[in-house]
């Protein structure tokens, strides 16, 4: 799916490592687009993307786009970070169900007006910082 | 019929700052409170130190700059063993597998005496700087640690989602921190032991929302060593023992955070963990007459209770301020203060759970005595409860 790319004038406070395997999926996420390993033997997505299918233990993985809404599970307002996080504190973090049927834990931007609720219908969007991209989500 | 274990003595230290700042011109060791702790545990079973086969420690902290703790130890105390020495990890579950490993030893028959025993020193190290470390332990390194999340971070989600679903209120999890607070109040080696109000616990700066500063853990270092025997060694003692009645362990397949939704508060590894424990043991929920239970934050002691079968789904959380979780309530949870008050020196945090049985079930606890004590139950546990390790105990007088 194509994500909205907001531009971050920075760089990340705590960079992924890239493998070769997950390569496509950060190159991906720099362009706005949202993938995920998805296998070819029980055709079930699974994220993070994964070289191995938890579900079935096949190795045929292929990368396809993953729905980007779905629905709050959870989320909190963390006031004490780890250290590389102060800048950002206090930062909201939440569980969306994605309306695919996976559950994700991520970043939220906060909220434009009141506080973020359980139900609460959701978004993912990729943030583009100078040194590489992150994903977060906001409400719709 | 399998040998049946027993814990037999304990000794601890009081939980609280006991690690020296890196540049202080005398520091404390971590093998000098340990091998004092070794001999006052023996001296409190009453066995012969050539009686111990086993020693199961849990693994320092990496802020310990001895390494190879649990053979180094064994030198300074000139053990030589045929049991086995080792040092186990599993993040808040260490002390908890320490203890279940102890326990295999004396099953299996490597040992009719065995130790779980360990120190855990962190409180020196600045909290920002632990949580560098502490939020690689819970979630994916790449794609969760990227976005801030700390391992406290995800028991406040369970929060927020109870309150969402039952209708719970803050002013319910903040009893669970004032009863700890109490009971913390009545045993000397608790940290955290000046009584608090749920005006205080509402009113403290928030920590991770909805959680506030007595929600949550303070920092703790804490050393601790259970003795464990045979029950024949132990009913040679002539004195109180507590029998391990169940043993329950579960993971759930799953790392913090289920991919395929489930119902994340509802604890599942918690659930089966009691149920086959409670099993072996031969009881129900309703025969316990107290528990020890592993919750970091407020929330989590309501959830336990709940998956204990202790209290139907979403009645944990009025029970807590009810005073049914109290002492003298319905079913005390946490007397010793939890890991709320008593405190929590993570990797040893569990074993503070035994001392606690050992004083109940011994009938030592003093202030602090659940009345007729005999049925008490532990969990240990390690992610958002993504596993369990449950251990029912009962006393023998």
């Amino acid at each position: 799916m194509t994500l909205d790319i907001i531009e971050i004038a920075r760089e990340r406070a705590y960079p992924p490592r890239v493998s070769a395997f997950t390569l496509p999926f950060w190159q991906s996420l720099s362009d706005g687009r949202w993938l995920t390993t998805y296998c070819e033997q029980c055709a079930r997505f699974t994220f993070p993307p994964k070289a191995v299918c938890p579900h079935c233990w096949s190795k045929k993985m292929q990368w396809k786009d993953l729905t980007s809404t779905g629905t709050l599970y959870s989320w909190t307002l963390v006031h004490a970070p780890p250290a590389v996080f102060t800048a950002d504190a206090p930062y909201h973090l939440g569980i969306i169900d994605l309306d695919s049927g996976l559950r994700i834990a991520t970043r939220l931007l906060d909220p434009e007006s009141g506080a973020y609720t359980p139900g609460m219908r959701m978004k993912i969007v990729a943030l583009r910082y100078r040194d590489g991209p992150l994903f977060a989500a906001r409400a719709i | 019929m399998a040998t049946r274990v027993a814990i037999i003595g304990t000794s601890a230290v009081p939980v609280g700052l006991i690690q020296s700042e890196v540049n202080a011109p005398l520091q404390v060791l971590e093998q000098e409170i340990m091998t004092r702790l070794v001999v006052d545990s023996i001296v409190d079973a009453g066995v012969d130190r050539g009686d111990v086969q086993s020693l199961i420690f849990t693994l320092p902290r990496p802020y310990t700059q001895q390494k190879y703790f649990h053979t180094f130890l064994v030198s300074h105390l000139r053990l030589a063993c045929t049991g086995t020495v080792m040092e186990v990890m599993g993040n808040g579950m260490t002390a908890a597998l320490a203890f279940d490993q102890a326990c295999n030893e004396i099953v299996l028959g490597r040992a009719k005496v065995a130790l779980a025993l360990g120190i855990n020193m962190e409180s020196a190290i600045p909290a920002k700087e632990h949580a560098m470390s502490s939020m690689r332990t819970t979630g994916d390194v790449d794609f969760h640690s990227t976005s801030g999340f700390t391992p406290i971070s995800w028991y406040a989600m369970d929060a927020t989602r109870y309150l969402y679903e039952y209708g719970a209120t803050r002013e319910q999890l903040a009893a669970v921190a004032v009863k700890n607070r109490y009971h913390a109040s009545l045993n000397p080696i608790a940290q955290y032991r000046k009584p608090l109000t749920i005006e205080q616990v509402l009113a403290a700066r928030p920590i991770v929302e909805p959680l506030g500063l007595f929600d949550v853990p303070g920092r703790s270092d804490g050393a601790a060593c259970i003795v464990l025997a045979s029950e024949d060694v132990a009913r040679s003692l002539g004195k109180p023992y507590a029998i391990v009645r169940g043993r329950g362990f579960c993971h759930d397949g799953s790392h913090q955070i289920n991919e395929i939704p489930n119902d994340m508060i509802e604890l599942v590894s918690a659930r089966r963990a009691s149920a086959e424990a409670y099993d072996q043991a031969g009881i129900t929920a309703a025969d316990i007459d107290f528990a020890e239970i592993y919750a970091p934050c407020t929330i989590v002691e309501i959830l336990v209770s709940e998956a204990l079968g202790l209290f139907d789904r979403g009645k944990g959380a009025p029970a807590a301020l009810a005073g049914e979780t109290r002492l003298g309530g319905k079913i005390p949870l946490s007397t010793s203060g939890g890991l709320t008050s008593r405190g929590h020196p993570a990797y040893v945090t569990s074993l503070y759970s035994y001392v606690e049985m050992a004083d109940q079930l011994f009938g030592r606890a003093a202030e602090r005595q659940v009345p007729g004590a005999r049925l008490g139950v532990t969990t240990g546990e390690l992610g958002n409860y993504n596993a369990s390790l449950i251990h029912v105990l009962e006393a023998v007088q």
